[in-house]
């Protein structure tokens, strides 16, 4: 598939600071890419320039291949939703939906159509003349969504849409989300804050950070294969080890690299020192410092070599009856032992 | 005590009520001297009459400085929202850096008492190009200046509780003009506060006195002045201006606080 929208070197400075420094990325159609990063890593912004609502300071902006970039918001074919919903106070849930249409000219019979088959997609058909203060967020944001697919944007910008919810509709209106992108094949920009839900909803992941994308990817790849110790200690709680805590763990290391990382379900917790060693595997022995319950999980606070490092087990009744204070032997394949590229190569 | 809930304790109602007294009594004394004739040797007037009230209202001038009063402050309300509303969603929206400077200006009027300001102006605006010392201009000019506070701080408020900018960013998303996204999508949302802030200025501006009389006294005679004026000739017709006046002002509040009630109602449902 082809390129639909390309930012090419966008560049915004507030101040003396970079908020986004050489912005570059592609994005093909009924594709849905997040912008993942900490606060104030530039995404959001990157958003409104992408919408128009802020001003770039270099770079172009091509869509369906034109540049929109010169271009004021409304003439942008771009839809958008807000974290805070943004929806009109003093307009009824269906009049919301139709104000995109209204303001392009469209007839009444013909914007009833769309109103109501958007109603029908977010399952809001009943809320119709109910005023937004009157729904819940979950409800708020479905509306949110109706109004700014009602025009058949181009491209859907969701910022930060389900920040603002409870867990459980979050979750359940992030399925939604993702179900009403594929509907309509919609090219799709979510930003967020949160890996998991960078992770289950996208297509690709770009991770951001002071203003770059520092590493993009399927979430696979950028979950197994973080780049930088940026990368992996954002994605998952990944141990970052040194290359002098990496030889003092575990003897040698096949590949020398700046530092390493470790995946904390990696790691296997061993307490027998006579059991068949496997080749390839690395053990080194550790106390367990302490121990919390996840859920489907038990994760571990190991101690080991001066190292301190996070180690997760399934908790299936199967694992190792440990205390707090025990000591336990660490194995590690050394295919586990991720290479970490210096910071900002 | 039987009563199962206890809600106050005797203390506090005490107090209040005293507080209470203290605060009704001359308003009591005020409004029933307005309607006494003969009132000397008694607790309670021995006879009632509405004469003050009577010849309050029959004397053109009481007529005409409530008329002057009136419409003075309805155009300086009117041209400060003309004004303020344009500039306060400007700056609050587009320009959020001016708003600081926008706080100190706004707090100008009450850092310089109404005399110093009379005297200033008088002297400002006696001669040169802009002479129009004693005329309703430098008035309303004054008038402007006074409710900048009230008109900058409730617009201020509105925009910000219904969240103008991204409100604004939507509707421009979906296709709406600038003018038309503030019609359509702010200024409905707005308009309750800024209405009760508008009500504010008005009350403020009619009740005051001071700056009114250094400046315009002599021309052009408010209810503040007049009621001033007619204060010595007699207790009995002050007292009735008095209660006149505090029945508008009362009656004001109430329309104030039942639209204060609107907007939050609005909000929190």
């Amino acid at each position: 598939m082809s390129v639909y929208l390309e930012l090419q070197h966008i560049r915004k400075r507030f101040g003396a600071a970079n908020v986004l420094d050489d912005v570059n990325l592609q994005i093909r159609e009924g594709e849905l890419v997040t912008l993942l990063g900490p606060s104030g890593c530039g995404k959001s912004t990157l958003l409104r320039c992408i919408a128009g609502l802020a001003d770039m300071d270099g770079g172009s902006i091509l869509l369906d291949g034109k540049d929109i970039a010169a271009l004021p918001p409304r003439n942008r074919e771009i839809g958008m939703v807000f974290q805070s919903y943004a929806l009109f106070p003093n307009l009824t849930v269906r009049e919301n939906i139709e104000y995109g249409l209204k303001m392009r000219g469209i007839d009444k019979t013909a914007r009833r159509r769309r109103s109501e088959e958007l109603l029908a997609v977010v399952e809001l058909t009943e809320k119709r003349d109910a005023y937004p203060q009157q729904l819940s967020g979950g409800q708020q944001q479905r509306v949110a969504l109706a109004r700014s697919l009602a025009v058949r944007p181009k491209v859907l910008l969701l910022d930060e849409p389900l920040s603002a919810l409870d867990a459980q509709i979050r979750k359940n209106l992030r399925a939604e989300i993702r179900a009403i992108q594929r509907q309509f094949n919609m090219t799709t920009i979510f930003v967020t804050h949160d890996q998991e839900e960078a992770l289950t909803l996208s297509d690709r992941v770009c991770l951001m950070n002071k203003g770059r994308i520092v590493q993009e990817g399927s979430p696979e790849a950028i979950y197994t294969r973080p780049r930088t110790e940026f990368v992996a200690r954002f994605m998952g709680s990944y141990n970052v080890l040194s290359r002098q805590d990496a030889l003092r763990l575990f003897g040698r290391v096949e590949r020398a690299a700046e530092s390493y990382a470790v995946r904390p379900e990696s790691v296997v917790l061993l307490n027998g020192r006579n059991e068949p060693l496997e080749p390839g595997r690395r053990v080194a022995e550790g106390i367990i410092r302490s121990m919390s319950i996840l859920g489907n999980v038990i994760r571990y606070d190991v101690e080991a070599a001066d190292v301190r490092l996070t180690i997760d087990a399934l908790n299936d009744g199967r694992s190792l009856p440990l205390a707090e204070g025990s000591p336990v032997l660490l194995a590690l394949d050394e295919a586990q032992l991720l290479h970490l590229d210096r910071e900002g190569a | 005590m039987d009563a199962p809930i206890k809600r106050t304790g005797a203390a506090p109602r005490a107090l209040m009520l005293l507080l209470m007294i203290y605060l009704l009594l001359p308003l009591m004394a005020t409004c029933i001297y307005a309607f006494a004739r003969d009132w000397q040797t008694t607790v309670l007037p021995e006879r009632w009459t509405l004469e003050w009230f009577g010849g309050m209202f029959k004397d053109l001038r009481f007529m005409e400085s409530l008329w002057n009063s009136l419409y003075l402050c309805l155009i300086a309300v009117a041209f400060s929202l003309l004004v303020m509303l344009p500039a306060v969603f400007v700056i609050t929206v587009y320009m959020p850096r001016l708003e600081s400077l926008m706080k100190g200006l706004v707090v100008l009027p009450y850092a310089v008492p109404g005399v110093v300001a009379a005297v200033g102006l008088i002297r400002a605006y006696s001669s040169g190009p802009l002479n129009i010392a004693g005329t309703a201009y430098i008035l309303l000019g004054a008038y402007f200046v006074i409710v900048l506070p009230y008109m900058y701080q409730g617009i201020r408020n509105s925009l910000l509780t219904v969240s103008a900018g991204p409100l604004l960013a939507a509707a421009e998303l979906l296709g709406a003009g600038r003018m038309r996204a503030f019609a359509s999508v702010v200024l409905p949302n707005i308009w309750p506060g800024v209405l009760v802030s508008a009500l504010l200025s008005f009350s403020v501006l009619f009740g005051e006195f001071a700056l009114t009389n250094m400046l315009v006294g002599g021309q052009i005679q408010t209810i503040q002045v007049y009621l001033y004026h007619r204060m010595g000739e007699s207790g009995h017709l002050a007292s009735a201006i008095a209660i006149t006046y505090f029945v508008f002002i009362l009656l004001l509040s109430a329309l104030l606080m039942k639209l204060g009630q609107k907007v939050n109602g609005g909000l929190k449902r």
